[in-house]
């Protein structure tokens, strides 16, 4: 069946009397619209090439082929690069298949949005080229199996401006004028297309369909690419009315989404006695509080904000369920066999998520929920595992503590790692009594622990952060290789959030931002206006899951919800969301900019209720439902499966 | 607090050598040997007089870790000042200034100030980088230098107010289009009579965001 596609796809007399067709249809709004016009533009496909992929997880069944083209518009470059319809016979499986390779889809990005390419040419494997547009956001690396980069270098640089950089031989800088004249032809450059008014709305892009047909397929692109160019036009003449107008064209699609898990909600059944989300979002005592003293400021400042999409109907929508008091010692016994076995693991996920656990019990329970501990052994199995598991800590921290001064002295990396260790975690939460004082001993375990885990892990090594990570887990299992096997377990999700090239952080950005988008459009919108898209502000919230955020209990709270991964293994994403949405209105209001922003949500530590903001991203996660998750691409932390025996076929899989 | 200028600083350097408690001994003159590490980037700020002007400094604290340096870059948009420390008792932290100097340089705009900063200077018995190495480092790159001790407080007011007064003088002398914010310089109510005029919507813009 790719077969097929291909082939259609190939067929380059139809594709090109298609696009023909569609340019000239689009040549004629354009003449109407704008008389003044006497060059009249056609969209040409300056270079296409078949089996350019994305590998979005690890797993070879999971890469996605498709065409990557560049097309010149004008005086305008862009590149689009549409997946291949699967192969697969299940109907329900390609429409999954679809939503998640239509993630990737890339309709017409213009080359003025594009900062870098680099070009990876491995010796072996395929060569590959990873692209970087000025938002600081990366698409993921597309492979050319058909080889044909050199080509595809050689046609954007006979087309845009594009140099090597001087740093590095594999990177190559789009429109990085060093002349400042230059900059300013290009923003000048406007765009020659009036928009298409009557055009269908701006897409969703989840749950849009795929395109079935060559003759869809251009439209698609072209559809875009004047939209694009619309955009930009109606910008310079009336900013306001074009966001209006695009908040207008999603309203209809997430108050219908809305109203659509309405019904999901009030299925819960428990009492609505919530409020409406206008309540939820709007008089939120969080901000009040925080607030108060620049509220005169506020008032002068105080600009028409875009409403939230979710309130925009006044829809009585049941919020986030009450939280629970915490799990205690009593009601966690009711969970167990007389063996000591989960008996419904699910139950007991559910239960803690939505209170949390004493304090007491995390011990015993965190273990099961990183999954150091299965739900159904024994007692005793898990005295024994944890004799095993000791001795293995044991002979793995030996390998370190057997490097003598004279081998160290030729073993840098080590030294470093050391080092580097050694500086953190004297800074890490010394203010708790835990760790506080000269000479604490539980100071000595995080290094050892860390230090053991840079040796299990070699090749990730240690980062910042993972001491803030480390930290709460040392202080809940007060034992050294406890400690350490749940922080392995909690690194095999968080661990890519230390890939030295940030892939891991970069990822959550980007599914945070598709999120907020689904969720949020006006405040998208905002974020897209104000080059905040980059998502950077929250960067530390992800990195160690709002560790710096919360006083540490609450920490250890949202910790051990999160880890449940009850409703979504992603809830953290969606407590973001929640985050900023409470803080929309002041942050649009106040028209705050990138640095400004980051500031803000940087002094929000310490700031937020955590119980409102869980009952808030419960129902956001809930609203957002399948479109949610959809967003989110695959292989995007934390990804493992809590079904171990999942986790180990596809493991073998992988290996065959 | 009304101000005449507001300048935006960033703090670079590798872990460890002392940024924050630069920052702290700066903003709130003490000494705190147990700061957590900073993830991300933190910020301060304080007020200081300048030829008889309030400007406010506005600083940027950024995380030493080399992994961190995609996301530190994005922050370096629009800073006047750049503070770039390293630890005079460690020989790498010296070594890796060229690389901290190109980031600045590629990301920042190209009138930023950077002031070197030898941090720990109190501890001169473990003393691995000379302070004519230091010298000769910042003149060859045209720095302006200093060793400093965010522990004795030794320099450190002077380091940032060199930096702000050196700012301040390209701002005199027409260096920077002070209305256009990308040089990180804001200009406050009360803004300097006698520099070119038509500033109004400038200084009434920049007077909501002082909070």
């Amino acid at each position: 069946m790719q077969e097929t596609e291909l082939h259609d796809l190939s067929d380059d007399a139809d594709y090109a009397a298609s696009q023909q067709q569609g340019s000239s249809s689009m040549m004629r709004t354009d003449s109407i619209k704008r008389s003044s016009s006497n060059e009249p533009d056609g969209a040409e496909i300056i270079y296409s090439k078949d089996n350019v992929a994305i590998h979005p997880t690890q797993f070879v069944s999971e890469r996605i082929s498709g065409r990557l083209k560049l097309i010149k518009q004008g005086s305008s470059l862009f590149m689009t690069w549409l997946p291949y319809k699967e192969e697969n016979s299940n109907a329900k499986q390609i429409e999954k298949a679809y939503v998640d390779r239509n993630l990737y889809t890339i309709k017409a990005v213009p080359f003025t949005e594009v900062r870098s390419i680099r070009r990876h040419a491995p010796p072996l494997g395929w060569q590959y080229v990873i692209i970087v547009l000025s938002s600081g956001l990366a698409f993921p690396p597309f492979y050319f199996y058909n080889g044909g980069v050199r080509q595809f270098l050689a046609t954007i640089k006979q087309h845009v401006f594009l140099v090597r950089s001087a740093e590095d031989a594999s990177v190559f800088l789009v429109n990085d004028f060093e002349n400042p004249l230059q900059r300013t032809f290009s923003s000048l450059e406007l765009p020659r297309l009036v928009s298409v008014a009557s055009g269908p709305s701006t897409p969703i892009s989840v749950g849009e369909s795929p395109l079935k047909e060559n003759q869809e397929r251009i439209n698609g692109y072209e559809t875009t690419i004047s939209q694009y160019n619309g955009r930009q036009r109606q910008k310079v003449h009336d900013p306001a009315r074009d966001i209006s107008i695009q908040v207008l064209e999603k309203f209809s699609l997430v108050t219908k989404f809305a109203r659509d898990t309405t019904s999901q909600l009030f299925r819960d059944g428990h009492s609505n006695g919530f409020g409406a989300f206008e309540k939820m979002f709007d008089s939120q005592p969080a901000q009040d509080d925080l607030h108060k003293a620049s509220n005169d400021a506020e008032k002068v400042n105080e600009i028409a904000v875009a409403s939230d999409p979710l309130e925009f109907d006044k829809l009585s929508l049941v919020w986030g369920k009450p939280r629970q008091p915490p799990l205690g010692s009593e009601e966690w016994a009711t969970f167990l066999d007389n063996e000591g076995r989960v008996m419904d693991s699910e139950a007991l996920r559910k239960r803690i998520f939505y209170g949390g656990v004493e304090h007491g019990l995390r011990r015993e329970v965190w273990g099961l929920l990183l999954g150091y501990y299965a739900y159904d052994s024994t007692y005793a199995e898990r005295e024994y595992l944890r004799t095993i598991k000791k001795s293995e800590y044991e002979t793995i921290k030996h390998q370190w503590q057997s490097i003598s001064p004279e081998q160290a002295r030729r073993f840098t990396k080590f030294r470093e790692r050391k080092g580097l260790i050694d500086k953190d975690v004297v800074r890490t939460d010394r203010t708790l009594d835990f760790y506080d004082g000269d000479d604490n001993p539980n100071v000595n375990l995080l290094r050892d622990t860390l230090l053991t885990y840079s040796f299990y892990n070699f090749d990730l090594g240690y980062c910042q952060g993972m001491s803030d990570l480390m930290s709460p887990i040392l202080f809940v299992m007060e034992d050294e290789s406890e400690s350490f096997w749940c922080f392995v377990q909690l690194m095999e999700r968080l661990g890519p959030n230390f890939n030295r090239d940030q892939s891991g952080m970069h990822s959550q950005l980007f599914a945070l931002s598709k999120l907020v988008e689904l969720l949020d459009s006006p405040l998208h919108n905002y974020f897209k206006q104000n080059d905040c898209l980059n998502y950077f502000f929250c960067f530390r919230w992800l990195l160690i899951q709002f560790k710096r955020e919360f006083e540490y209990e609450e920490t250890m709270r949202l910790w051990e919800v999160l880890w449940t991964h009850y409703l979504s293994e992603h809830l953290h994403l969606y407590v973001c969301v929640a985050v900023l949405k409470r803080y929309r209105r002041k942050i649009m209001g106040e028209q705050m900019d990138f640095d400004t922003l980051l500031k803000f949500i940087n002094e929000l530590s310490g700031q937020i209720n955590l119980d409102a903001i869980l009952r808030d991203a419960e129902a956001l996660c809930i609203c957002a439902g399948e479109n949610g998750a959809a967003n989110i691409p695959p292989g995007t932390p934390p990804s493992l499966p809590i079904d171990s025996g999942l986790f180990y076929s596809q493991q073998e899989d992988e290996v065959l | 607090m009304s101000y005449a200028y507001l300048f935006k600083y960033i703090i670079i350097g590798d872990t460890g050598v002392g940024k924050s408690c630069l920052l702290l001994q700066f903003t709130d003159k003490r000494f705190q040997p147990v700061h957590d590490l900073t993830i991300g980037v933190e910020f301060g700020a304080r007020m200081i007089t300048i030829d008889n002007k309030p400007i406010k400094l506005q600083i940027w604290d950024t995380a030493g870790q080399e992994s961190f340096r995609s996301i530190t870059r994005s922050y370096y948009r629009g800073a006047a000042g750049a503070l770039l420390v390293y630890d005079i008792t460690r020989r790498e932290t010296f070594n890796h200034l060229a690389s901290w100097l190109e980031d600045a340089r590629q990301h920042a705009n190209a009138n930023m100030t950077i002031m070197l900063i030898g941090n720990k200077c109190d501890l001169a018995h473990r003393r691995a980088v000379s302070t004519e190495e230091g010298e000769q480092f910042a003149k060859e790159h045209g720095l302006i230098f200093m060793e400093a001790s965010a522990k004795t407080a030794q320099n450190v007011e002077e380091a940032f107010i060199k930096t702000a007064a050196t700012i301040y003088k390209k701002i005199q002398d027409g260096v920077f289009d002070v209305s256009n914010e990308s040089y990180g310089i804001k200009v406050g109510y009360g803004g300097i009579p006698g520099t070119s005029g038509g500033r109004d919507g400038a200084t009434s813009q920049a007077g909501g965001c002082c909070s």
